[in-house]
């Protein structure tokens, strides 16, 4: 039987310290969908995708209720777009784009990614069309969400991707100027992105995997929070191997959780069962960050020195104690730290102890990267390049994968304040160390060759 | 061999337990499963047990019950009916209830008559206080076994009820969760 102590602990977890379960995203494959006919294209990829989708709303609702777990997010994730739509020129992949947007209110979910491209080693027809469709795309639409892999260990680094998405990025955020650039928010540029990601902006269903899959991220950086706190008030003394230990242990459960509920909808839904993504997933509400995480463990604020180095322990804990818990993990897998969706991280980065470059350097040993990273309107695109790289080359060298998502916000300077609202929060403007406008290095293009395998140090 | 339930009441101290299956070891019987609890300091217990067929439960009852009064116990024996009847045999999945608030009197009385409506079986209570610095932090754990056939929505929708009624915060999650999150 189970004890009181169990009990009570659980409920606390879901009713004071936001356990939920943050996304079930279903993965459709739709390359069986390819036409060179627009209609018909977007005929049969509407057909297939509310089909498939129609009850996942209704299904999460029922099954998150009957274990007491709210559900947060219900999503989809595609085929990339870029090589199902690749006979379609920009303009018409803008109207797969409304297509797809239209799909995400028919089935009531909150967004649907893989309006992608992987174009890690070079870049296709279709590619280049996906890419130049990307900010209309997203400045038209409420839903939609891209991302492109424009780099990967194996291949290095695609560098005139890289100076391509710098303009896409800037483009987009000029497009919702009225919104700070929200367009911008709903766009992630990756190297190593894995094909199982069940969080946005950055899923899509690879190439590999089945007709349709169930993927779930677990969240719970309330949880991890209280129960360092518990392990802190009762053992002061507590080393940080002890506190590597608690986490895993609240890792474990937390990611239990998800896999149970991701397994029934799975079912429920007839479709396969994929991974659990073990993230540590925050939202912009106090209890419920990544950052006071930090401060349980005795930093003042993330950003100050250390951080890099809890961040590293708190990673590596969730990831041993999902890996543990669950039988199929993947996706992002780790600690996310996105400046506006994080109460905590905007806090530390409005009041200056958090920097683009500690962010940066913090990324290395965590699951994303610069993540919902608000920066001055005038950032040149060459200049958000430059940034890109950097991120990229981390994650490349790394055997990681790293992402940036940048909101060049339209009009802000450094410390003004930026507003996307929901999950994606608010927060401050970083600054940028633009001391040269200039940067001649990012426009070399080419390809940024592929690392040794060996010789690791 | 026939089965008896025995039951055992009394100020909680030590040596019940010893006595008890001492006395029943001395008339031939077996004790095949037991359960008992301590609830502040009244000890209760309740014995399943084997006996040779031709044993009066009238007789064990009544020995039982002299030598063991000297112990201040209370002994009440029955003959368990050959064939199981339990009336709940309906196929259901385990769920558990959780009541969090300050005790009041009906608590327990509301929320069983609610299962009692549904048709809800009840399989074991227990109250706990939290801890802490909250007087009020109480929690009632009910382990229920709710029939396939009840509507889940309309169960919760009453317990919403009860909620309003006794300012209370009741929660309805099927076990599987608490197992997932506990147990390897």
């Amino acid at each position: 039987m189970l004890s009181e102590k169990e009990i009570i602990a659980t409920l606390d977890m879901i009713k004071c310290e936001h356990l939920d379960l943050r996304t079930v995203t279903i993965g459709i494959n739709l390359f069986d969908c390819v036409s060179d006919d627009l209609q018909r294209f977007i005929g049969k990829l509407r057909n297939r995708i509310e089909s498939l989708a129609g009850n996942l709303v209704e299904t999460c609702n029922r099954i998150g209720g009957k274990y007491g777990i709210p559900v947060v997010n219900k999503r989809i994730s595609i085929s990339p777009m870029a090589a199902i739509g690749a006979s379609f020129n920009s303009g018409e992949l803008v109207r797969v784009a409304a297509a797809l947007d239209d799909c995400a209110r028919a089935t009531g979910i909150d967004f649907i990614g893989g309006f992608s491209a992987l174009v890690e080693k070079g870049m296709a027809t279709g590619d280049r069309a996906l890419i130049d469709a990307i900010p209309e795309a997203l400045a038209s639409t409420r839903h939609v969400c891209a991302s492109v892999n424009v780099a990967s260990t194996r291949a290095g680094i695609n560098m005139d991707a890289v100076l391509r998405m710098g303009h896409t990025v800037k483009r987009a955020a000029e497009l919702t100027a009225d919104a700070d650039g929200l367009a911008a928010a709903k766009l992630v540029v990756f190297a190593n992105i894995p094909q199982d990601i069940p969080f946005m902006a950055g899923a899509y269903l690879g190439i590999g995997e089945p007709d349709a899959v169930i993927n779930v991220g677990v969240s719970g950086p309330g949880v991890v929070k209280k129960a360092v706190d518990r392990l802190l008030e009762s053992e002061p003394n507590a080393d940080l191997g002890r506190i590597s230990e608690v986490i895993k242990q609240t890792a474990a459960r937390v990611t239990r959780a998800g896999e149970l509920i991701g397994k029934e909808v799975a079912e429920a839904l007839g479709i396969k069962f994929g991974v659990v993504d073990l993230s540590l997933a925050p939202t912009p509400t106090v209890g419920d960050s990544v950052g006071e995480i930090f401060q349980a463990m005795g930093l003042g604020s993330i950003g100050m020195p250390g951080s890099t180095a809890a961040l590293a322990l708190l990673n590596d804990a969730v990831k041993k104690g999902g890996a543990f818990a669950s039988s199929h993990v993947g996706g992002l897998s780790g600690a996310f730290i996105p400046v506006s969706e994080d109460l905590n991280i905007a806090t530390a980065a409005a009041s200056g102890l958090l920097s683009l470059e500690k962010l940066e350097a913090m990324t290395s040993v965590c699951s994303v990267g610069l993540d919902m990273v608000a920066l001055p309107g005038d950032t040149t695109a060459e200049m958000l390049a430059a940034i890109i790289a950097d991120e990229m080359a981390i994650g490349v060298i790394n055997k990681k994968t790293t992402a940036a998502r940048l909101i060049p916000a339209p009009g802000k300077k450094a410390g003004e304040r930026v507003y996307f609202g929901g999950l994606l929060g608010e927060g401050p403007v970083l600054a940028v160390n633009s001391g040269y406008r200039e940067n001649r290095f990012v426009r070399h293009g080419g390809r940024i060759p592929a690392p040794l395998q060996s010789l690791i140090n | 061999m026939k089965k008896i339930i025995v039951s055992v009441l009394g100020h909680d101290r030590p040596g019940i337990l010893a006595a008890v299956s001492g006395a029943l070891l001395d008339n031939g019987c077996n004790i095949e499963n037991a359960s008992q609890t301590i609830l502040q300091s009244v000890f209760g217990s309740l014995l399943l047990v084997s006996t040779p067929e031709d044993l009066d439960t009238g007789q064990l009852e009544s020995r039982m019950s002299e030598s063991l009064c000297g112990m201040g116990l209370d002994i009440f024996i029955k003959e368990l009916p050959a064939a199981k009847t339990d009336g709940h045999s309906s196929p259901g999945e385990a769920f558990i209830i959780t009541a969090c608030g300050p005790d009041r009197p009906g608590l327990v009385s509301a929320i069983s008559r609610c299962m009692a409506n549904h048709g809800i079986n009840i399989t074991n209570l227990r109250a706990v206080f939290k801890g802490g610095d909250v007087p009020d932090d109480n929690v009632m754990i009910f382990d229920v076994d709710i029939p396939e056939a009840v509507d889940l929505a309309v169960l919760n929708h009453d317990l919403d009820e009860i909620t309003e009624r006794l300012q209370l915060t009741i929660n309805l999650q099927h076990r599987g969760i608490f197992n997932a999150m506990n147990r390897i």
